[in-house]
């Protein structure tokens, strides 16, 4: 019996051998770039946009003959908004599809985890949509590169015009994971600094079905504006349970950049009116560039582009630095990237920082007005970036507690 | 007397909507469970699409209250349907097999779902929104739809099983399948029935809390883990333990997240279902002897 | 050992099977990234031929497994992460970590039946998990991330694909040999006899209890071995390592190999990997496939992957021996 037993585990593996082996063939002058982000899940919607401003870019570049003269093919995998997957699927794309540029993830915690991936393997790996302040301190490493507003980007303006305008007494809400957690931190950070009152904090777990639970103690500690750090399905969720217990009347609110997409706000426009929040686009700006871009846009995928579509920019700088550096080997293209500006992204003119290889974007206050995000002011871009602080702990010091006065 | 008022009342009425609404995906399960001796992975599969047929009879007909009467029944097909091609085969056999086989139809139910409705989340608007000044704050109507429907149902189900024919025969079946062949009832009839009436109960239970908890193809996951906790915790095969253990439930993660952090309190179950267990180690009401 | 206790143990088919592995790097298509897939496909079939121990040979269904395999990343993790990176540390960590875990279920788990015994691991496991996922110490959702690879002696780092692949290959010798000696042994006839009528086993004098808690901490522990390694090449530990449904694959590899027969698990866990791997690169619906090769296997082949050779005219089903 042994012998046929091991006979047939000698087969089996022989025919997967076999199956596994049998696609590696590559065609000549294609050079592959990896989209890893959120196919299902909480974060699914932001996954979708970030694999449609890459098409869009890759397509754009393609028609004027590629990068280098090699025609540009996105590999896109899924990573299940969870580290772990995205670290296989990392590893997936940079040694299997031998990809020159990574995109990605969508989700904090999933993006940290790549990063030691495309460190290990020195692969440029650009961050469209995760705005965990880690990453461009201490996580930081040669080859990562972003054009998303951290934390950090949209604390300072954000905390600025609540307590200018909204009111001084805030209850921080967030979801209790990587990107939550450190919005929460460099929003009371900064709230606190600017003379305002943290009257309660509170996380709540990636994906919660019911926030009834936490509605007694916000409505206890009695705050002018509730600052909402979630995104994804956990928004449309929360603003849906807020407003059935009349606290999106009560309240002021506040957030984050992805808290909801544009394409959501339609359907849920009521419980979201007047919602404030600071991020680098919105098809209503009626900025020139932005609008040219939503038009191609829209054209192409029949629906407006949003912040996750900034992926487009992420393909064009790396292709111009491909071009600058006239080669595809990590260390030129990264130095490459160094400082660069590019003209024509989705929203106008933008460059590099060297230091953090943060992309200095200037950033709009937006606040939604019958389910669209309308700007109401505009903040420049060295005004938001912060200081460089590579290596150095964005968190240091920092604590949840309230100071009570 | 502010403190009761304003935080522990909302919070006990929370864990009472909550523990109803359970109570009622509980129920299914642990009837099958007592009858066939399957715990069913695929009971929170069976949960979600309901919330989808609703959404899918909703947009033809407009109607949450036609949604309500057609998903169930079509989910209820559905759970037939199953129950005939691949747990029938396996009544012979052990349990077990039919515990891996369900979380095998719970897979492909799952991603049968995110295939055809897409992986997106949708929302099923209320039939009635507005809110009611109730004990010095505002509570959503439909919540209160909620509970009032929960324990309408949770009711008339006790009836089914107390008053009528149908009913006790399913008990019967439940006590003493073979007997019941002996005294010349369709058994595998009453199987294939009560387990469609289980799916129907969860399909239900889907729809009804859709329009709070959204609708997307992994909603069944997290719900079916705290149905099987209430299942094991009421008794295995006790209906009326599982719809204790539900409110049970309900009210102590609703009440324990005024002193601990929300977080803390799902471990706080955990260890407190396990302590239960240990001292009684059939729940509630479990009864000697059932599939030990 | 005596020469036929040696011819017990092992088969030459067994060694030729591990030795042909060991070439494996060696043919000229193996990337890093197949040598990574062979790592997975390796580490989680000896998971699963661990958790044959109790599926095929005691009857027990656990659906507590991924909490084991995740204790085991964790403590791994845990140290590396603290600048502690010996291997063997990670491993005695895990150990002990696991042990005492295990311990714990195995206690009030064994003590039940059929499927309270199932239900209990998976609430045990739950528990686990929402420890991990909740506790900012262990980095709450994101879990230990960023950790450096474990060394053998020295300045010898496991860090490279081809090093962890020998490694796993290592651990699935020797926890194959483990396995065989068990259920060879007078031990693993006494399980076959649990299987089949436990209160007979019971009327015959053994400690049935004293049994099924050892079987299940040696699965456990070998569970747990593996997970300690996952850290090495992954270089993260994330509470979603212990999620029930994880559990929940790690039986769907066993059932896919067949229940009883050790081989057929190692065969059925790298089948998993590899189909997953595959089915999900060309087609989103890969859980569907998953799903109804499951409900194939558990309708008309309940004896799994190997249990083609019946087809062949092969022998009865779950001989032990």
């Amino acid at each position: 019996m042994k012998r046929v037993t091991w006979g047939f585990t000698v087969l089996i593996a022989l025919a997967a051998l076999v199956w596994i082996a049998a696609p590696a063939v590559s065609q000549p002058k294609v050079v592959k770039i990896g989209d890893l982000g959120s196919k299902v899940g909480v974060f699914e919607g932001y996954g979708k946009y970030q694999t449609w401003g890459m098409q869009m870019a890759v397509e754009e570049l393609n028609a004027k003959g590629g990068v280098l003269g090699h025609k540009i093919e996105i590999v896109s995998e899924d990573d299940e908004t969870k580290p772990a997957p995205a670290v296989r699927k990392a590893e997936k794309l940079i040694l299997q599809d031998d990809v020159k540029l990574l995109v990605g993830a969508v989700s904090s915690g999933a993006t940290l985890a790549v990063m030691d991936v495309t460190k290990k393997h020195k692969t440029i790996h650009w961050n469209s949509v995760s705005c965990a302040e880690f990453m461009r301190t201490t996580k930081f490493h040669k080859y990562y590169f972003s054009n998303q507003p951290d934390s950090r980007m949209q604390a300072t303006g954000l905390a600025k015009y609540i307590v200018d305008k909204m009111g001084k007494k805030v209850y921080i809400f967030y979801t209790d994971y990587a990107m939550g957690q450190s919005d929460g931190r460099q929003f009371k950070t900064a709230l606190e600094k600017l003379g305002g009152e943290v009257v309660g904090v509170a996380g709540a777990p990636l994906d919660t079905k019911d926030f009834s639970p936490w509605f007694g103690a916000i409505n206890q500690s009695s705050p002018d504006v509730l600052f909402l750090a979630f995104a994804g399905t956990d928004s449309l969720r929360l603003m849906t349970q807020l407003h059935s217990f009349g606290m999106t009347k009560k309240y002021k609110l506040a957030g984050i950049d992805c808290f909801l997409l544009q394409q959501d706000l339609p359907s849920i426009a009521e419980p979201m009116e007047g919602f404030v929040q600071l991020n680098h686009f919105s098809p209503y700006n009626p900025d020139a560039n932005m609008q040219a871009y939503n038009a191609r846009f829209k054209k192409k995928f029949g629906t407006d582009a949003n912040i996750a579509a900034g992926s487009y920019d992420a393909v064009l700088f790396w292709a111009a630095a491909v071009e600058k550096a006239k080669s595809f080997d990590s260390d030129k293209v990264a130095e490459a990237h160094e400082g660069m500006c590019v003209d024509n992204t989705h929203i106008g003119r933008q460059c590099i920082r060297k230091e953090d290889h943060q992309v200095i974007m200037d950033m709009h206050l937006y606040q939604v007005k019958g389910g669209k995000n309308l700007p109401i002011a505009r903040i420049a871009g060295n005004d938001s970036i912060g200081e460089a602080m590579v290596g150095k702990d964005p968190v240091e010091g920092f604590t949840w507690e309230i100071k009570k006065k | 007397m502010d403190y009761v008022v304003a935080v522990l009342l909302p919070q006990l009425l929370h864990g009472l909507v909550f523990g109803a609404a359970l109570g009622l995906l509980a129920l299914g399960l642990t009837v099958i469970f007592g009858l066939l001796g399957v715990m069913n992975f695929a009971h929170g599969e069976l949960y979600m699409l309901g919330a989808y047929a609703g959404i899918a009879v909703i947009g033809m007909t407009h109607s949450f209250w036609a949604a309500l009467v057609v998903a169930p029944l079509a989910v209820g097909a559905i759970g037939a349907l199953t129950e005939v091609t691949t747990l029938r085969p396996l009544y012979r056999r052990e349990p077990l097999y039919g515990l891996i086989l369900t979380f095998g139809l719970a897979l492909v139910f799952r991603e049968g779902a995110r295939q055809i409705w897409g992986g997106d989340m949708r929302r099923i608007m209320p039939p009635f929104t507005g809110s009611t000044p109730l004990l010095g704050m505002t509570y959503p109507n439909y919540r209160l739809f909620l509970l009032v429907a929960s324990s309408v149902l949770l009711l008339a189900i006790w009836l089914f099983f107390t008053r009528t024919r149908a009913g006790v025969l399913v008990r019967a079946a439940v006590q003493d399948a073979e007997m019941l062949d002996g005294l010349g009832v369709n058994v595998p009839r009453v199987f294939t029935l009560t387990f469609a009436g289980s799916a129907a109960l969860a399909a239900l239970a889907g729809l009804l809390l859709a329009p709070i908890f959204t609708v997307y193809p992994q909603m069944g996951v997290e719900m079916i883990l705290l149905a099987f906790i209430v299942v094991i915790l009421g008794g295995m095969g006790s209906m009326g333990g599982s719809v204790v253990a539900a409110v049970v439930i309900g009210l102590a993660q609703s009440l324990l997240t005024l002193w601990m952090n929300p977080q803390r309190v799902a471990i706080a179950i955990f260890t407190i279902m396990i302590v239960i267990l240990i001292v009684r180690p059939r729940g509630f009401f479990g009864r000697e002897g059932v599939l030990e | 050992m005596s020469r036929a206790v040696y011819a017990r143990v092992f088969s030459r088919w067994a060694v030729i099977v591990w030795l042909l592995l060991m070439l494996l790097p060696a043919l000229p298509f193996m990337s890093k990234f197949y040598l990574l897939l062979a790592f997975d496909a390796l580490l989680f079939g000896t998971i699963a031929m661990s958790l044959d121990l109790l599926m095929g040979y005691t009857g027990l269904v656990s659906f507590g497994h991924a909490a084991f395999f995740g204790l085991g990343a964790y403590a791994s993790a845990a140290l590396l992460e603290r600048g502690i990176v010996s291997l063997w540390a990670c491993l005695l960590l895990a150990v002990l970590v696991v042990g005492l875990y295990a311990l714990v279920v195995s206690f009030f788990a064994t003590a039940r039946r059929g499927i309270y015994f199932a239900l209990l691991t998976l609430i045990f496991a739950e528990v686990v998990y929402t420890f991990f996922r909740y506790t900012q110490t262990f980095g709450g959702s994101d879990g230990i991330q960023g950790v450096a690879a474990p060394r053998l002696v020295g300045d010898v780092a496991i860090d490279s694909p081809l090093r962890n692949y020998y490694l796993v290959l290592v651990y699935l010798g020797l926890a194959y040999l483990a396995c065989r000696v068990l259920v060879t042994s007078h031990f693993g006839r006494v399980l076959v006899a649990i299987r089949e009528n436990e209160d007979r086993a019971r009327f015959l004098g053994y400690n049935v209890q004293r049994y099924k808690m050892a079987v299940c901490m040696i699965s456990a522990l070998l569970t747990g071995l593996g997970g300690a390694l996952y850290p090495g090449r992954s270089a993260f530990a994330t509470p979603d390592l212990m999620l029930w449904t994880v559990s929940g694959e790690f039986i769907i590899m066993v059932m896919i190999g067949g229940l009883g027969t050790l081989a057929g698990p190692v065969v059925g866990g790298a089948f998993f990997v590899l189909l997953q791997e595959k089915v999900s690169s060309y087609v989103d619906w890969y859980f569907i496939v998953i799903g109804l090769v499951l409900i194939f296997i558990v309708l008309f082949m309940p004896r799994g992957l190997l249990g083609i050779r019946d087809l062949l005219g092969g022998r009865r089903w779950r001989t032990t021996a």
